[in-house]
């Protein structure tokens, strides 16, 4: 699996189809983090660590 | 590549250049300009130029991995306007921008305006009319615009790297649209860049620049040191990839500019080593965030980087390139690097 913020997933399924892996399971993070303090991009990691968790376990979302 | 990839689809399309383009337009096979059609007679007539088998992958160009075969190579050409002579240069550059300290992955899908610059040298450059004289990085000569285009769309095309989708670019720049000139050889004071970076004075070369733009330097100092000096502060920019990550700067230095360095007694080294050492930035004009990606980047390298740090725009002084290019003039042009990248060099060999 992979992490991908929201303005890099075209980019990243059209690579995981290009490298013969469509069904990639992609992990989806709002876009920007540049304008976000460390402490609110902490905040994001731990809203979206469970499901990144269920992806590297195999799970689809 | 000993790899081949099966002959590109032919399509019936009408005898009508308006058709043709809506066609390319519709499919986003063109970079926003008109194309010349590649019927089976063009593509044959480039290929007469080509020693490989058409079949054959040149490279798999990234984001898309597409394969380079030698016809999808000569089709870009066509699309570009290029004379047919010209394909052995594409080739070459296409197997360049694959090299993997290239960093074409990072090139083609970044956000940052990088475009990739070709400069010619050698025999090649005059035998195609590559411009290395007056406006030599602007327009007027066909083999600087078509050879750019046709690279261009190869990266396109082939590699996939369609704006707003793979080529994540926030606002890209003009070099995207094509980007190449040749070395002034006979007005430079020194060895050229291909027989600098290892080849025969008579070899011809393709070198190819994960080039950010160019920033115009226009001074009329005769005086060596001044000139240096006036060179080394423009390459000081803070919100800069060179800076951030230790890159590859390039200077491409007006013949009258080359002649002062020269005159003043300085070697291409001794040039690059003071222009390394002038352009050393406090490390406090960068903005608090961008130290932070400075340290992340560079602090094996520097160690604990603080405001008082003085940042070396590249790792060596010889990791700054220069080559003589353009007319007569006062002029010289600073291109900052994307950072990420080296500059790859081939011979044209076809």
């Amino acid at each position: 699996m992979t992490i991908c913020s929201t303005a890099f997933v075209t980019l990243g399924r059209a690579q995981a189809s290009a490298l013969g892996r469509p069904d990639l399971p992609i992990a989806v993070i709002a876009h920007p983090f540049g304008l976000r303090t460390r402490e609110e991009v902490r905040g994001i990691a731990e809203q979206c660590v469970d499901d990144i968790a269920r992806l590297v376990a195999g799970n689809k979302p | 590549m000993n790899e081949s990839a099966p002959n590109s689809a032919r399509f019936e399309a009408p005898d009508d250049l308006e058709a043709i383009n809506r066609l390319y337009r519709e499919r986003r096979w063109s970079d926003g300009l008109p194309v010349v059609p590649p019927t089976v007679e063009r593509v044959e007539r480039m290929l007469r130029h080509a020693r490989r088998p058409r079949e054959e992958v040149v490279a798999r160009v990234a984001p898309g991995f597409g394969a380079a075969t030698v016809e999808r190579i000569a089709i870009n050409a066509v699309l570009a306007g290029c004379d047919p002579e010209a394909l052995p240069v594409l080739i070459a550059a296409t197997e360049a921008v694959v090299e993997p300290q290239f960093n074409l992955q990072g090139i083609q899908a970044t956000t940052n305006p990088v475009a990739v610059w070709i400069i010619v040298n050698g025999p090649a450059a005059q035998k195609l009319g590559v411009n290395a004289t007056f406006n030599c990085l602007g327009q007027g000569a066909w083999a600087n615009a078509t050879i750019g285009r046709a690279l261009r769309l190869v990266l396109q095309n082939i590699g996939g790297a369609l704006p707003g989708e793979m080529d994540r670019a926030t606002q890209g720049q003009p070099g995207k649209f094509t980007f190449c000139c040749a070395e002034n050889e006979a007005a430079s004071p020194w060895e050229p860049l291909h027989v600098e970076r290892g080849y025969g004075s008579g070899a011809s070369t393709v070198t190819v620049v994960g080039a950010e733009g160019t920033m115009n330097m226009n001074t009329h100092t005769k005086d060596a040191g001044e000139l240096l000096r006036a060179f080394a502060e423009t390459m000081m920019h803070p919100p800069s990839n060179d800076y951030c990550h230790g890159g590859e700067p390039w200077l491409a230095l007006g013949p009258e500019h080359a002649e002062i360095l020269s005159r003043a007694g300085l070697s291409k080294a001794e040039v690059k080593r003071r222009l390394w050492e002038g352009s050393k930035m406090p490390a406090r004009r960068m903005t608090g965030k961008d130290l932070l990606r400075v340290q992340d980047s560079r602090g094996a390298e520097l160690g604990k980087i603080g405001p008082d740090t003085l940042l070396p725009v590249s790792h060596r002084p010889e990791d700054i390139h220069l080559i003589v290019a353009g007319g007569p003039g006062t002029h010289s042009t600073y291109i900052p690097s994307f950072g990420n990248t080296q500059a790859v060099t081939r011979e044209i060999t076809e």
